[in-house]
């Protein structure tokens, strides 16, 4: 028994190793100068900072402290990525687009999810199933004519094209409508009796009481928006409005690229919602647990 | 005065749903219908042509010689299956291994779940130098697929085994102390206590890795542009390629979309079917 918790333990850090090593290489490279890189694209820890290299030139000999750069500091890519790269720009575009996607989904599918739960309207049942029927299209599939629409409706290379489609999610009304749907109604009924209409039911009583399931779909919601690529590189060719995705791929296929920088970039584009996941997480993982959501 | 207000009673139902039920119908069906008009046509939306040519698009992607779609389909099956028993075969032994730690729990869902949260974008760029750095992998045209699905398995482990602990933790203890007492051993307590119990939770996970590994489209685009030799392109990626980096195939490209619906839509049922019998916020 105690055998086999210990290799289960060791197996998981070893798992857990291999999960970090590509975050400790984007890391480690994103310090790294171009000579750095070029020499050496294994190493986890840029030459001018390795032990043997300081060594190595504490004893008057050659070494990667000599190279041309040795004198970056740490944070010399970062500064640089947004100085000449326009990262700060790409940044500063997936946070509007994650924000407003975000409030104003949140928005659209509280009042959808609320009168699907609580009101009696005729075509309820059928316009809810319709509303699911609607999970059943596969992204790849809406492509083309999600750009048609947004084509038609001339926001082609505009912020609104990029934000639209994601104002209301079916997901999102069916996960709400649940977690409206466990609040005793004898909540509401003693507040209509307070003379609260159905706004002020919403958002005195329903609202604070269903907090958790509107925060797991908020912060899911935030996510997908941050990480969306295929979307704005489709409906986007202006670069000042590319969000940050969209503009690390245009390094993709430049065999010239300073990639130390783009890892820069690249740090700079993941750590946002790494922070958010870890103060944020016990929401995630549970609305995870739950439902089997997809970021 | 009476009336309106009961009026206003009447019509507020429809205020509330209206705005959501109006952008996700006009972004799915309304969209599909379009979609469906498209791949009709001869349609060139830069141009602004386009002519009824019936369902020659498909007949296009399924006959013609020069049509990548039977080759788009292949390796995009080839990456499926990978991605599924790639996923199978990590994602719930992390699960188990997991449980059986006890202890740093927290911290390995933390460490495991990072990729989840990761936009597509950096993990492709990141992967490009490690498969770069170890064996060219993206530059055989026999590895660069299973390379590709290794990715797309290293990314999802997390988010699934999180998942499958869910499903895990739900299966009462009670089941595994009868066994114990019945002398049945670890193995035994596997295959006819915890996999059988498991049932929803492998399906639910094998159809959404099926589903999501249909789509790949991030991986592909940034690490081998299809290639070497064609040996990555897979079916969303033709799809993009011909809709918006060749000029005037909007047309077959929807083709290609309806096809790939097509192929999809038994595992999005099947997907329906398990998400209407889960339980949620119970």
């Amino acid at each position: 028994m105690k055998g086999s918790r210990r290799i289960a333990l060791v197996a998981m850090t070893l798992g857990a190793l291999l999960m970090v090593y590509p975050y400790a290489y984007m890391v480690g490279s994103s310090m790294k100068t171009r000579k750095e890189f070029a020499e050496d694209r294994r190493s986890l820890i840029p030459s001018r900072y390795q032990i043997g290299e300081q060594l190595a030139h504490f004893q008057g000999e050659p070494s990667a402290l000599d190279w041309p750069g040795a004198d970056w500091s740490m944070w010399r890519n970062y500064v640089d990525a947004i100085r000449y790269g326009g990262i700060d720009r790409y940044l500063g575009n997936s946070f509007i687009y994650a924000v407003v996607i975000t409030s104003i989904q949140l928005f659209f599918n509280i009042l959808a999810a609320y009168a699907f739960a609580r009101m009696r309207f005729f075509g309820r049942d059928l316009l809810f199933g319709m509303l699911l029927a609607t999970m059943m299209v596969p992204p790849a599939v809406l492509l083309i004519p999600n750009f048609l629409v947004i084509r038609e409706l001339g926001l082609v290379d505009t912020l609104w094209g990029v934000i639209i489609p994601g104002f209301a999610g079916a997901f999102g009304i069916f996960l709400l409508r649940q977690a409206f749907l466990n609040i005793p109604a004898e909540l509401e009924h003693a507040a209509r009796i307070d003379g609260c209409g159905s706004w002020g039911i919403l958002t005195n009583v329903v609202l604070p009481l269903s907090k958790p399931a509107i925060i797991t779909l908020g912060l899911f919601t935030f996510m997908g928006a941050w990480n969306m690529f295929e979307w704005p590189l489709v409906v986007l060719s202006n670069q000042d409005y590319y969000p940050l995705t969209v503009g690390l791929s245009l390094f993709r296929s430049e065999t010239t690229a300073d990639w130390p920088r783009v890892f820069a970039a690249s740090v700079m584009g993941a750590a946002p919602l790494i922070v958010l996941f870890l103060v944020a997480q016990r929401y995630l993982v549970g609305g995870i647990s739950l439902s089997g959501m997809k970021t | 005065m009476a009336s309106r207000a009961l009026w206003a009673q009447r019509l507020l139902p429809y205020l509330y749903i209206g705005p959501a039920l109006t952008v996700a119908c006009v972004f799915s069906f309304v969209s599909m219908g379009i979609s469906m008009w498209v791949s009709l046509h001869d349609f060139d939306a830069f141009a602004g042509a386009s002519e009824f040519v019936g369902f020659d698009n498909y007949h296009r992607a399924l006959y013609s010689d020069d049509s990548y779609f039977w080759l788009a389909m292949r390796h995009t099956a080839v990456y499926v299956v990978l991605s599924v028993c790639g996923t199978l075969l990590t994602a719930l032994p992390l699960a188990l291994l997991c449980l059986r730690a006890k202890v740093g729990q927290a911290l390995f869902r933390t460490l495991y779940f990072l990729p989840s949260i990761t936009p597509g974008v950096v993990l492709a760029l990141v992967f490009y130098h490690i498969f770069g750095n170890y064996g060219q992998l993206l530059d055989n045209s026999w590895t660069a697929l299973p390379a590709l699905s290794l990715l797309g398995v290293w990314a999802g482990a997390g988010y699934n085994m999180v998942i499958f602990l869910a499903g895990l933790t739900e299966i009462p203890q009670l089941l595994y102390d009868a066994a114990v007492v019945d002398g049945a051993n670890r193995w035994q307590q596997f295959r006819h206590i915890t996999l059988p119990m498991l049932r929803n939770t492998l399906v639910f996970v094998t159809v959404m890795t099926i589903i999501g590994s249909f789509q790949v489209f991030t991986s592909v685009y940034i690490m081998t542009s299809g290639g070497p030799e064609r040996s990555t392109e897979v079916i969303a990626y033709s799809i993009f390629v011909n809709a918006f980096a060749v000029a005037g195939q909007m047309g077959y490209a929807s083709a290609l979309a309806w096809l790939l619906f097509a192929v999809i839509f038994v595992f999005v049922f099947l997907q329906m079917r398990v998400f209407r019998s889960r339980r949620i916020y119970d």
